[in-house]
Parts: C-alpha cells; sequence; structure tokens
C-alpha cells in the first residue's frame, strides 16, 4: 500500500468487517446492557442531574446473620445519594437513603417489574428516606429538587436489585 | 458480501441512524432506544480500549446516555451525535479510571482488574475458522493499531474526528496510522495460506 489515505479497497473493508465481527464475539457487551438502558432513560423528565455509582459493596453477611447489606453510593454534582439495601426473610428488599447534604425531597424509585407509577418516599429533614418491599429486579431512583434553586432532578443509572 | 452490497450496508445504517435521531429528537423513545442499539457496541469498545473493566464500562455507557438526554435537542446530525457519546464515553472512562487507580493506592485491588482490554479469550471458544486466523495476526500488532483498528471497524464512515476523539490522537495521524496499521494486517492475512483458502 502506498498512499495510507488512499480510499479503503474491497479487501481492507472486508478485513475490518472480520475485525469488527471477530470482536463482538471476544469481547460482547454484556448481555442486557441495551435494556438495562432502555429502562434508564425512559424518564419523562429530561431536565436530569446524573448521579454516577462510586461505589458498590456487600456487607459481610449482617449482625444477625441473616441480613446481607449491600451498600451504595452515587455522587452528582449538588448531591450524594446513599443507600443500604437489605433481604429481609420475605424475599423483598428494604431500602434505606441518606441524601447529603441533608434535604427533605421527594424520592421516586422505578422499579421495571412493577407496572404502575413509581414508588414515592419524602426523605426528612436529615435527608433519610426508607421504600419497604422493593422486589429485586432492574431499579431507578430520582430525586426531585424542591423550589427554588436549579430544578434539575438527580437520577441514578438503573442497578440491578 | 460484495463491496457494493457492503456500501449500501454502511450507507443503509447511516440513513436509519439518521432519521432514529430526528425522531428521537422529537421526543419519541422508541426511536432512541435504536439509536441506542445502534451505538453500545460503538461506546463499549471506547470504554473497553480504555482500560476499564466490563462492569466499569457497562456503568460508562450507561451514564452516557443518561447525560444524553439533556443534550439531546442540541444535538442536530449523526456524526455530531456519534462525536459527542465517544468524547462522553471517553471522558467518563477517564473519571473512573482515576477513581480506581485512586482506590488502588489506598489498599484496595481494584485496579488488578484492570484488564488488558484485548481479551485473552481462549481460541478454541472461536468457532469460526476466519476469526481464529485473524486473532491469532490481530494480536501481532502493536497495541495502538489493535485499538485503532477495533473502534474504526465499528464506523460506518471514516469519520477521523470521532476516532481522534475515541483515542485521544491527534486528527492528522488518524488516517496514515489507520492505514500502515490495516496495510501491515492485511499483508500477515493474505501471506497466510489458511487465510486464502477459507
Amino acid at each position: 500500500m502506498t498512499d495510507p489515505d488512499a480510499p479503503l479497497d474491497e479487501i481492507d473493508l472486508a478485513i475490518l468487517d472480520q475485525v469488527r465481527s471477530l470482536h463482538s464475539v471476544l469481547d460482547p457487551p454484556p448481555a442486557g446492557l441495551d435494556e438495562r438502558i432502555a429502562f434508564a432513560i425512559a424518564l419523562e423528565t429530561v431536565d436530569l442531574e446524573v448521579a454516577r455509582l462510586q461505589e458498590d459493596l456487600l456487607v459481610g453477611s449482617g449482625a444477625r446473620g441473616t441480613e446481607r447489606i449491600r451498600t451504595m453510593t452515587f455522587d452528582a454534582e449538588s448531591l450524594t445519594i446513599m443507600i443500604a439495601i437489605a433481604e429481609l426473610p420475605d424475599g423483598l428488599l428494604r431500602l434505606d437513603g441518606w441524601l447529603a447534604p441533608a434535604a427533605a425531597m421527594r424520592v421516586e424509585l422505578r422499579v421495571a417489574a412493577d407496572t404502575g407509577p413509581a414508588r414515592v418516599a419524602f426523605a426528612d429533614e436529615s435527608g433519610r428516606f426508607v421504600f419497604h418491599g422493593v422486589g429485586h429486579g432492574l431499579a431507578q431512583l430520582l430525586v426531585r429538587r424542591g423550589s427554588g434553586g436549579s430544578t434539575a432532578s438527580i437520577v441514578t443509572p438503573s442497578l440491578m436489585l | 458480501m460484495s463491496a457494493d452490497a457492503r456500501a449500501s450496508d454502511r450507507t443503509a445504517r447511516a440513513a436509519r441512524l439518521a432519521s432514529c435521531l430526528e425522531r428521537a429528537r422529537g421526543g419519541d423513545r422508541s426511536a432512541l432506544h435504536e439509536v441506542v442499539r445502534e451505538l453500545n457496541p460503538l461506546l463499549w469498545h471506547v470504554a473497553r480500549t480504555q482500560g476499564l473493566p466490563g462492569e466499569e464500562s457497562a456503568d460508562v455507557v450507561q451514564t452516557t446516555w443518561l447525560e444524553l438526554l439533556r443534550r439531546l435537542h442540541d444535538i442536530r446530525s449523526p456524526e455530531a451525535l456519534t462525536a459527542w457519546l465517544v468524547t462522553t464515553t471517553r471522558r467518563e472512562s477517564w473519571r473512573v479510571r482515576e477513581r480506581l487507580r485512586h482506590r488502588a493506592n489506598d489498599g484496595d485491588h481494584a485496579l488488578e482488574t484492570l484488564a488488558d482490554p484485548d481479551p485473552g479469550a481462549d481460541e478454541r471458544l472461536l468457532a469460526d475458522e476466519r476469526h481464529r486466523i485473524l486473532r491469532r495476526h490481530f494480536a501481532r500488532l502493536p497495541k495502538r493499531c489493535r485499538t485503532l483498528l477495533r473502534i474504526v471497524a465499528l464506523i460506518d464512515r471514516p469519520d477521523y474526528a470521532v476516532v481522534a476523539e475515541a483515542l485521544e490522537m491527534p486528527r492528522g495521524s488518524i488516517g496514515p496510522t489507520r492505514g500502515r496499521c490495516l496495510a501491515k494486517l492485511r499483508e500477515m492475512l493474505l501471506a497466510d495460506a489458511a487465510w486464502s483458502a477459507t
């Protein structure tokens, strides 16, 4: 090949197609990634601040030996969302959350398995909120800001509960 | 596939993406999902070639799409969309990589899981003989070439601006580097009797 900027010929294009196909076999995106994203972006509002996952930890087997607690921390520019997820004996989950800086705000939990509207909880003055009886599956948290200042809601990526 | 079929395949894909983008900008979420399906592989491989493990790569790709929601009204062409997505994926990857590195310094071993983005998948997993041959020769290319070709192969038109963004390479060097890398790979493949025979 003499001119590196020459347009690609048929052999080049065939090789590139093979390179594409090879990597789709060797290192494919995880199964379900498209669906996770489709769920996450199915929001009515686009006035959003994205809270990025900073930490996802499984905390031992719990003090009572039966409860495993998973803690997750999400950081947005203006807000940190922490949640602790405990699986209860009935197989459902309790989700305890904290907002920092603490503020009384409306928190919504979208669960893929739910057909109705998002569940709603209200964080108290210390920023605490709780959801009971949550099923497993894809979920997403949305924190609605009160009046005044920015109107953007804070949204987490979809998470697999 | 013939060259004509391949070219018209690529043209059709570009046209479909343009129409989906138009509808997605108008608020059609199912069109946006189609855009996701079309461009997710590219974003995935951008994150992977930035050296992120699989789980973090998936997070980065998801964050990128969420960030897109509030920018969508500013983005008018498929080229601009691809460039924006690739740039955002690279920046997000960089951010996550720094965080992992930070944790590694704190005694956490997260960084040890930072795999070579060219996975050492077992060659026996490749059912296709052509894939096995290609993989053997591809692995002999310098890392820079492997990364470049992996991304270029996912872009329908030689959009150097997008590739340059994805790889943090100067725009002017993409064409010549691509030419050299592809020539090298082509030379190895054409010299391999097994490749010509398939």
